[in-house]
């Protein structure tokens, strides 16, 4: 990415309402210096179109109604299939444990669970920080 | 409420006292800390009369079940009617959600509450429900998924909750009531209602909302046709007095709103209920139940001049905070919930959900179900709190809060009343986005404690104790192709005539904006699915704008 160009972020949710983390990352990345587009609640084929028409770097897909094995690899799909390789995506949300693994295995690194700081997520974003996510386990 | 010579010894004590606390400050070469609630209320290290010298017993505090109704509604509290113990359920089609609500009543739930209803304005078969339908709640199409979802509930027995305020679902329940035979001045319930400022003329035509609860109160006595929703905004992280002041806010403008249709305010009020949350703050929202109790007493009869004594009871149910519960170390959010519960009882709650452990890594699982509702028997069985009535009243420091939090809900009250209602709506919904950002933002610069998340954080791969593997409950997309099929078997049996005999009508219905509660009832008995009727309303209004309403199909 050029020095120079700001980052443009597209943030999208999978359900109307209930959107605290949706406007707190929001926030939190145009506070960083981040452009953010606030999208709403978009389904994968909107998604892509959206972030096309907004030439975006980054799809920010919050998730909390919605199935993250089904909707993610969708949107993944739906972005292959017009040869787009230069959007990435970041998951943010109510990701199961044992959902992380699909994600990571179809190339998403950018997984931000509850508990996520959000100079995590722009630190992420600016392209130095791979969050940790396994917590596969309960543990006290 | 004390006399002067009491009140001029407790004084020279309290120097004594203050004397003493400098003297073990100095001793550990510390100053005094400056202590505030979670709402920023300055916290004093004890509260003494001096603090509740200016209340008056009879006029600020009574007996519960006498005005103000600081102590409580009712006089005999939790003695003669416990809480009712209202998880909240909704997951997969009416099937899945019908299975898990018997099993919880099997276990000792008292209420009826879904989510999920009626929240999309579309049917399963669209693709917008793809990879969600049956995730975030129940979904449902037609009346034929209520019929399901209450097979072998007797709606005579329960009081239902219906989340949100979907009207075709409205519908539903009561064409279902209908169905079991239950007449409707027996039918007990509550539906998630607010009025939004939208509508024609002072009357505010074709707001459903408005419908809804004109419709209740000539004919479902024992309805709650409000149930003012401050809950989710307090859990975007707004204080508590603000909690309390849009409340009541809410409340008003939706009380006003229907005595707009010449409808006596003592026929409007004793059935507006509210829906609040239990936060962090032990001590802070146990006064602020208590406060916010004693404001909407205050509010429906002085401003009002409400006189039946039923009008001016603030009930409410409650559901203990999910933003304060973590991903990190779930377990740890048993502790939690039950702390937000316990609060919500000693505030004297009518109804209650509690979150469930798991909640911020999936649905929860039946398990993780039933130990939210062991928590409310155990606090309710075990603990002995139920046993008096407001056994907190009378705390110095207790009602030292209650007047701070009544104090500053009323300048935030007066400010919104202020406000044209679009702006003061407006400015609620702008508020908890702001105090989302801020609570982040103090939990991420260690000032909002957070256990496991910005304390005593234990990291993958380091040393803690390991509980085994999660177990989580995923999401089968069966629902989805299983509800699909529902909707088709149910057009499939629908007489055509009749189909189309019931769309006309209900159009007719929207056109007039004459109230849509009965000819919706119609139409949901002709089968006709949510989104169906969405269709037909729009016909006649146009797309409709679901921004005020959380982008779901509400009141309309």
């Amino acid at each position: 990415m050029e020095s120079n160009k700001k980052i443009r972020v597209l943030l999208v949710s999978d359900s109307p309402g209930h959107a605290t983390g949706y406007y707190v990352v929001g926030k939190g990345l145009r506070e960083a210096g981040i452009e953010v587009i606030l999208g709403g609640f978009q389904i994968p084929p909107q998604i892509v179109k959206s972030a096309v028409q907004e030439d975006v770097d980054f799809i920010g897909y919050r998730i909390m109604d919605g199935a993250p094995e089904i909707l993610v690899p969708r949107l993944v799909e739906l972005l292959k299939e017009r040869s787009i390789r230069d959007i990435q995506i970041i998951v943010g949300g109510i990701i199961p444990p044992p959902i992380v693994p699909t994600l990571k295995g179809i190339g998403i690194e950018g997984i931000f669970t509850p508990g996520t700081k959000i100079s995590d997520i722009v630190d992420y974003v600016r392209g130095s920080v791979t969050p940790q996510v396994d917590r596969l386990k309960f543990r006290l | 409420m004390f006399k002067e010579e009491v009140l001029k010894e407790i004084e020279q004590l309290n120097k004594e006292y203050e004397a003493n606390v400098k003297r073990v400050l100095k001793k550990f070469s510390t100053e005094e800390k400056e202590v505030k609630t979670l709402s920023g209320l300055s916290l004093k290290p004890i509260y003494t009369p001096l603090d509740i010298k200016d209340n008056n017993y009879v006029e600020d505090i009574s007996s519960p079940g006498l005005y103000p109704f600081t102590r409580g509604v009712t006089p005999t509290g939790y003695r003669t009617k416990e809480w009712t113990i209202r998880q909240v359920v909704g997951l997969g089609t009416a099937e899945e959600t019908n299975e898990r609500l018997k099993y919880l009543f099997k276990q000792g739930q008292t209420g009826f509450s879904v989510c999920g209803m009626g929240y999309q304005p579309y049917e399963s078969s669209d693709e917008r429900s793809f990879g969600i339908l049956g995730k975030g709640g129940v979904w449902i199409d037609t009346l034929a998924d209520i019929e399901t979802l209450f097979d072998g509930i007797d709606m005579s027995k329960i009081s239902i909750n219906q989340i949100g305020f979907s009207i075709p679902v409205f519908a539903m329940i009561l064409a279902e009531a209908e169905r079991q035979g239950v007449d409707f001045k027996n039918l007990s319930g509550t539906i998630q209602n607010c009025v939004f400022p939208f509508g024609e003329g002072p009357q505010m035509r074709g707001n459903g909302s408005v419908d809804i609860s004109e419709y209740c109160t000539k004919n479902l006595p024992r309805w709650n046709h409000a149930s003012i929703s401050v809950r989710n905004i307090r859990d975007e992280g707004i204080s508590a007095p603000q909690e309390i002041a849009f409340g009541v806010y809410m409340g008003s403008f939706t009380l006003q709103s229907v005595m707009a249709r010449n409808i006596d305010v003592d026929e409007v009020a004793p059935r507006i209920s509210f829906f609040l949350s239990s936060e962090n703050d032990f001590l802070e929202e146990v006064a602020k139940f208590r406060a916010m109790r004693r404001l909407w007493a205050r509010t429906v009869k002085e401003r009002f001049n409400a006189r039946d004594p039923r009008s001016w009871l603030m009930r409410f149910h409650t559901q203990t905070t999910a933003i304060n519960l973590t991903a990190q170390q779930p377990l740890n959010n048993v502790i939690r919930s039950t702390i937000h519960a316990l609060a919500a009882v000693l505030g004297g709650a009518q109804s209650m959900s509690v979150n469930s452990f798991d909640e911020a890594l999936a649905i929860p699982t039946r398990a993780s179900a039933t130990l939210s509702l062991r928590t409310q028997q155990i606090i309710g069985h075990e603990s002995g709190v139920a046993n008096v009535i407001d056994p907190l009243g009378g705390s110095y420091c207790i009602e030292s809060l209650t007047n701070q939090l009544e104090q500053k809900a009323v300048e935030t009250l007066k400010e919104l009343e202020d406000m044209q209602p679009q702006k003061a709506y407006q400015y609620i919904v702008d508020q908890g986005k702001e105090a989302g950002y801020l609570r982040q933002k103090a939990i991420d610069n260690n000032e909002r404690a957070m256990v496991g998340v910005n304390r005593f954080i234990v990291r993958e791969g380091e040393e803690g104790i390991d509980l085994g593997n999660t177990d989580i409950l995923g999401y089968d997309p069966v629902w989805r192709d299983k509800q699909i099929e529902r909707l088709n078997r149910v057009k499939k049996k629908r007489d055509p005539g009749k189909t189309e005999k019931a769309k006309r009508l209900l159009e007719d219905a929207y056109r007039n904006r004459i109230n849509i509660i009965e000819p919706m009832i119609e139409a949901v008995k002709a089968y006709l699915s949510i989104g169906e009727i969405v269709e037909i309303r729009e016909k006649v209004y146009g797309p409709a704008n679901l921004g005020h309403v959380w982008g779901c199909y509400f009141g309309m």
